[in-house]
């Protein structure tokens, strides 16, 4: 395993769901605090790193990714010491039953009522945020009271793991993956100037990184991100989006940004220079910090570079350690290209 | 108490035993059991532990807690690499998309994570995944996974034991490892010399899926009476208050038609005298435990069921309260050694 998939390993332990990244946060401004000319933190929390190259481009680059994770947010104590809980994020109820979450320290579980129970119907069907019991152990509401607080946020508790042939398997790789890549480029410097930004609340809607390339003003943003990969056998071909192996994912086109033709051509041109394996999205769907930085102040040429990830937003995120390495060559790469575009 | 009750149930958690494959979760009990008396395992797999001196003039008892869970076993690889699978036992098909798996092949344990569909191809729908959907990620080739993975491999859910609030802890498998284990810490309280009864313990095997190991050992045991040691329905946000327990509440102490009222009201008795925290439990027939087979095995035999409430049984997300194992053996105990 590599140094920086060992740092992979670090950081999706770490919970950090979306407004509540602090512990994410201070693990990297500790890890960059050498290595960076200057370091800021913003109203929202996104840490901006300037780091210093051996000259400064034409053009000013940043690159992000983001520190937040999908989780949930406790919205209730009952009397009973159960919880109630909503989603942080877009998670669907689906992965979420039977499952083992933490509220820092305190670890819950969520159920419910029991198969044997069931109508038939209701066996048939997922049980939704409302109708799960999220259970502490706590048999009142004031003993739940002392462990946990309304607003508090948490997140899945399943282990970072590597299985099969080079498959790594954990909460959090989205977006995890990209602080890794961008720790290990700062670790080894850059050519020329570069703004890092590390940003908060992705998964609630971009709202970090607006506020990052606002305060950057970069003429070329490039997002390192994960994304969703659908190559399961109940998949036909067209329905794929992007397949683990294959490399990193570059996008034309998805939900929140049409991405700027000329880097979209440059990077697939880039990986083919430099041998680098190489998928485009195959779907337009989902979305990412492109969406706000390329609408930021008056437009940026953006593009971005994503992990192949399935089981995305799940307990169970599954990466492939090659696209990784692959995603940090081609990012590595590119921006030696993109700095006097 | 000598034993530690988070230790004893966490030793038995971590060992997979799915029904029809218990064989390494047999193996590690008879090594708890040994202590106690002489073991054995029956045809079908179910470990034997005849407890003390052998007395002509005393009835013949035995404690049955079943040692297999549910789980999953592979029915085929498909192109990919994946596997498809079926249910062995009652299983929860609305909480396996995306969770972590065991593979135990015959060398070793594989892990694997359950497919979940993406947004994008589910459409929104909220369809609980059905068990032919169900796909299994191995991260392996179709020939690497071949090679490692045969068909017919079991497959579960794994989480460890991990403590709760207070007393309470969750894992998979408390179905009926907690059975197991109030069992276990019952021989480790018994003063022998107080015992009543001629005594077999039974740690049997499938139980999840027909009662199969209980029905051919107790075959084999002949006893007068049996108490079954199993887990049952506590209550939970959906759940009826009417036919739950409540955890916390001490062991439930079941009545049915097809139950010895007689024993029912001993146990409850025996836990009144001793003042022994006990629920009652009632069932309008048979009780869905081993009881069932136990109770009309040879020539039939007296029964009574002890359940250890249980949250959310049958996921990986079980929750049992440690007080309530503790008191089911107190109340074990009490029974045996009483008049």
């Amino acid at each position: 395993m590599t140094d920086m998939i060992n740092e992979l390993r670090v950081l999706c332990a770490i919970d950090g769901v979306s407004g509540s990244e602090d512990k994410v946060r201070e693990y990297i401004l500790e890890r960059i605090k050498d290595r960076a000319e200057s370091v800021t933190v913003d109203a929202l929390g996104n840490i901006i790193a300037f780091v210093k190259g051996k000259r400064s481009p034409k053009n000013k680059i940043m690159i992000s990714a983001h520190m937040d994770e999908v989780g949930f947010i406790i919205t209730h104590i009952n009397s009973d010491g159960s919880l109630d809980i909503a989603p942080v994020g877009g998670i669907d109820e689906q992965v979420v039953l039977g499952r083992r979450i933490r509220f820092g320290d305190v670890c819950a579980v969520i159920g419910g009522k029991a198969v044997h129970n069931l109508s038939a119907d209701e066996r048939k069907k997922t049980v939704g945020f409302d109708d799960m019991s999220v259970d502490i152990g706590a048999s009142s509401k004031d003993e739940a009271k002392k462990l946990v607080s309304l607003g508090e946020t948490g997140t899945f508790c399943d282990e970072f793991i590597s299985f099969g042939n080079g498959r790594l398997c954990s909460k959090a790789i989205d977006d995890r993956a990209g602080c890794a890549i961008m720790l290990r480029m700062i670790d080894e410097g850059v050519e020329c100037d570069t703004c890092f930004a590390f940003v908060v609340q992705e998964e609630i809607g971009l709202r970090g990184s607006g506020c990052a390339a606002f305060a950057v003003q970069p003429d070329i943003a490039l997002v390192l991100e994960t994304t969703t990969a659908a190559d399961i056998p109940s998949s036909s071909e067209d329905m794929r989006v992007c397949e683990l192996g294959k490399g990193p994912v570059v996008t034309f086109m998805d939900r929140h940004t049409i991405y700027d033709k000329e880097l979209y051509k440059l990077t697939f041109d880039t990986a083919a220079v430099n041998g680098i394996p190489c998928q485009t999205k195959t779907r337009i769907a989902g979305g990412n910090d492109a969406g706000a930085v390329h609408t930021s102040r008056s437009g940026v040429r953006a593009c971005a570079i994503s992990v192949p990830c399935r089981y995305l937003h799940s307990a169970s995120c599954v990466a492939d350690e090659n696209d990784i390495e692959n995603t940090y060559k081609l990012a590595k790469q590119l921006l030696n290209r993109i700095y006097d575009l | 108490m000598s034993l530690n009750t988070f230790e004893l149930l966490g030793g038995l958690v971590e060992v997979s035993g799915v029904s029809g494959n218990e064989n390494n979760v047999v193996e590690y009990a008879k090594g708890l059991l040994d202590k106690y008396g002489k073991t054995e395992t029956g045809v079908l797999g179910s470990v034997l532990c005849k407890v003390g001196e052998y007395y002509e003039n005393r009835p013949d008892m035995l404690i049955d807690a079943h040692i297999d869970e549910i789980g999953m076993i592979v029915t085929y690889i498909t192109d990919d690499g994946f596997l498809k699978v079926s249910g062995v036992g009652g299983l929860d098909n609305r909480v396996l998309p995306g969770q972590r798996v065991k593979i135990c092949t015959d060398d070793t344990v594989l892990d694997g994570v359950i497919v979940s569909t993406p947004p994008h191809l589910s459409h929104g729908d909220k369809n609980a995944a059905d068990i032919d959907d169900i796909c299994i990620d191995t991260g392996l080739t179709k020939s690497e996974a071949a090679s490692k993975i045969s068909l017919g491999d079991r497959v579960y859910i794994a989480n460890s034991l991990e403590r709760l609030c207070g007393e309470r802890v969750t894992s998979h498998a408390l179905d009926n490892r907690a059975g197991c284990a109030a069992v276990i810490l019952a021989l480790d309280m018994l003063d022998m010399s107080k015992l009543k009864y001629n005594l077999c313990v039974m740690l049997s095997t499938q139980e999840e899926v027909g009662e199969r190991g209980a029905k051919t050992g107790s075959f084999s045991v002949k006893c007068d009476k049996a108490v079954i040691v199993d887990v049952s329905f506590a209550h939970t946000k959906g759940e009826s208050v009417s036919q739950c327990g409540e955890l916390g509440k001490g062991a439930m102490i079941g009545f049915a038609p097809s139950l010895s009222r007689e024993m029912s009201n001993e146990m409850k008795q025996t836990a009144e005298e001793n003042g022994i925290p006990f629920q009652i439990e009632i069932m309008s027939g048979k009780t869905g435990t081993n009881a069932d087979v136990i109770g009309v095995s040879g020539c039939g035999a007296k029964t009574v069921t002890l359940s250890v409430p249980i949250k959310h049984m049958h996921t990986p997300a079980e929750v049992v309260d440690m007080t309530d194992i503790e008191n089911s053996a107190k109340l074990i105990c009490a029974y045996l050694e009483r008049n």
